[in-house]
């Protein structure tokens, strides 16, 4: 019996099934005495459940970390990690970090000094004077 | 060295201790014989004369200058004491020796007699007693020593028991209100027969507009309501003076049935409380008002019977309702987590999510290497090179 192929076309999806989230770990630090964790104990308590059901592909780490500011700390796929102290803050504003850390890729911070940056060779290459029309001057 | 230099060297000369060995200067001053300090201003290595008479000699000018020759007036008075008693105190030492000496032999002699004369008994008679010392400890216990303890010995714990207990206490208090009885008599009975409890499960509560005690019970028939007033009249015992006889029998009756009741429970269900009744029929007692203090005491005091938890004062003072004493109860027995780890192990938001991993305690590095496998390697090396055991 011949192999048939599966009758179906690809879904165009845009190129967005190709991309992979740069973070892949989330280590949340608390501290179940000191006032400053207050803010990062609601946010464990309440928000946290969503943000992990809302980022299955993040590995999300809960621990404490007796006498010492809350931290959010972000492990990457190029082996960094970023660590943001969130002490004293509202859950909210610690949702917003959180968010920040998950969408970063991982890199140190640049300045962009110019509006369009390209891993891309450039497709005319360099200019040459020995190339092209013959110039008159 | 000149002898100006010697008077301060006030510390230990390198003839005690080895100059090899260094010693600070605090440790030399306490290493220091005491008579030293004295006999380093008298000795100079060239010539034994003391510097007081050098002094002198150069203060006459002359190598014997007049004057005492010991300017202090010799011997002090408790030296001199002191010397007088030496010769008296060896003598008496050496007379006391002589008499212990002597005791000591008497009294050997003695023993040695004593045992030439001992013969083994052969009863008992005559022998001195051993063992019981007439204490109280060492009498059989009495009626008086026992002692049964006013709560259960063991505390209920389920919602529903909790309920039950405030039930029964409600229906007996409410009892006592509407024949207007002594309150906290209901403690009298601990256990009532399961007859009897079952008539006071099967009563409802309906707390009236005033939220009174007295009107709030439901009867489930008129013999319930009849056996139930005439066992309350019997605990609480009659109100009018003029019964006093018949009062003091009825105590007596509802003793006995009180004990009797007792026995047949411990036969019976001596381990389940309650006789085995799970919950409430109607939750109509948890809105009976607290307002008043005696009703208030007599319906705690019955209920931590009941129930085996007692209340403390600021609880007891801030409750308002029956609902709120089992709430209380039933809070006290789950106490919330204080520490997040365990909020966040039960929560089933979490549980659920195979992307999230909750730990207990401060994650280490050593916790990393054990997840990545390597810290059995590192531990051997470790091991291996005698830098852990």
């Amino acid at each position: 019996m011949p192999v048939q192929g599966i009758r179906a076309v690809t879904n165009a999806r845009n190129g967005v099934g190709a991309f992979i989230l740069q973070c892949k770990r989330l280590d949340f630090h608390y501290c179940d005495w000191a006032g400053s964790s207050r803010g990062m104990v609601a946010f464990l308590k309440n928000t946290l459940p969503s943000f992990a059901k809302a980022n299955p592909q993040i590995e999300i780490r809960v621990s404490p970390r007796p006498h010492k500011h809350p931290v959010i700390k972000g492990h990457y796929i190029n082996g960094r990690e970023k660590a943001v102290c969130v002490r004293n803050l509202e859950p909210e504003q610690i949702f917003q970090k959180a968010n920040l850390l998950k969408e970063a890729s991982g890199e140190k911070l640049k300045r962009t000094k110019k509006p369009i940056t390209s891993i891309n060779e450039s497709v005319r290459g360099i200019w040459s004077p020995y190339h092209g029309d013959v110039k008159t001057v | 060295m000149r002898p100006s230099l010697r008077l301060l060297n006030l510390e230990v000369s390198s003839l005690q201790g080895s100059r090899t060995l260094y010693v600070c200067s605090v440790c030399r001053q306490e290493a220091r014989p005491r008579p030293l300090v004295a006999r380093q201003f008298l000795r100079n290595a060239s010539n034994a004369t003391p510097i007081t008479e050098r002094v002198r000699r150069k203060i006459w000018g002359t190598d014997n200058p007049p004057g005492l020759k010991d300017p202090y007036g010799g011997e002090g008075v408790l030296e001199r004491k002191f010397k007088k008693d030496q010769p008296a105190r060896q003598g008496e030492e050496s007379e006391n020796l002589d008499q212990a000496t002597e005791e000591a032999q008497a009294e050997s002699e003695a023993d040695l007699a004593a045992a030439e004369a001992y013969e083994p008994a052969t009863s008992w008679e005559g022998l001195p007693r051993v063992g019981h010392l007439g204490r109280w400890s060492d009498l059989p216990p009495s009626e008086t020593d026992g002692y049964e303890s006013f709560m259960l010995k063991k505390k209920v714990t389920k919602k529903g028991q909790l309920s039950l207990a405030a039930h029964q206490a409600a229906v007996e208090i409410s009892l006592m209100h509407t024949l207007n009885m002594p309150l906290t008599k209901v403690c009298d009975v601990v256990e009532h027969d399961k007859s009897v409890f079952k008539m006071l499960w099967k009563c409802k509560i309906q707390p009236g507009a005033n939220g009174q005690w007295s009107q709030a019970v439901v009867y489930p028939s008129k013999e319930a309501e009849k056996a139930l007033v005439y066992i309350f009249e019997q605990i609480g015992g009659h109100p009018e003076p003029a019964l006093a006889e018949e009062t003091a029998e009825g105590a007596e009756e509802a003793v006995e049935e009180s004990k009797w009741e007792d026995l047949v429970s411990e036969v019976n269900d001596k381990n389940i409380p309650f006789f085995g009744y799970a919950d409430v029929r109607d939750k109509g007692f948890l809105s009976l008002p607290l307002d008043d203090p005696a009703t208030k005491f007599a319906f705690l005091k019955r209920f931590s019977q009941l129930s085996g938890h007692y209340l403390p004062d600021p609880v007891i003072h801030s409750l308002a309702t029956v609902g709120q004493a089992v709430e209380y109860v039933h809070s006290a027995l789950n106490p919330k987590p204080k520490k997040l780890a365990d909020y966040l192990a039960n929560s089933q938001g979490l549980n659920n999510l195979p992307n999230v991993k909750v730990f207990a305690k401060k994650q280490m590095p050593m916790d990393r290497d054990e997840e990545l496998g390597r810290k059995k390697v590192i531990e051997a090396e470790l091991r291996s090179r005698g830098l852990i055991e």
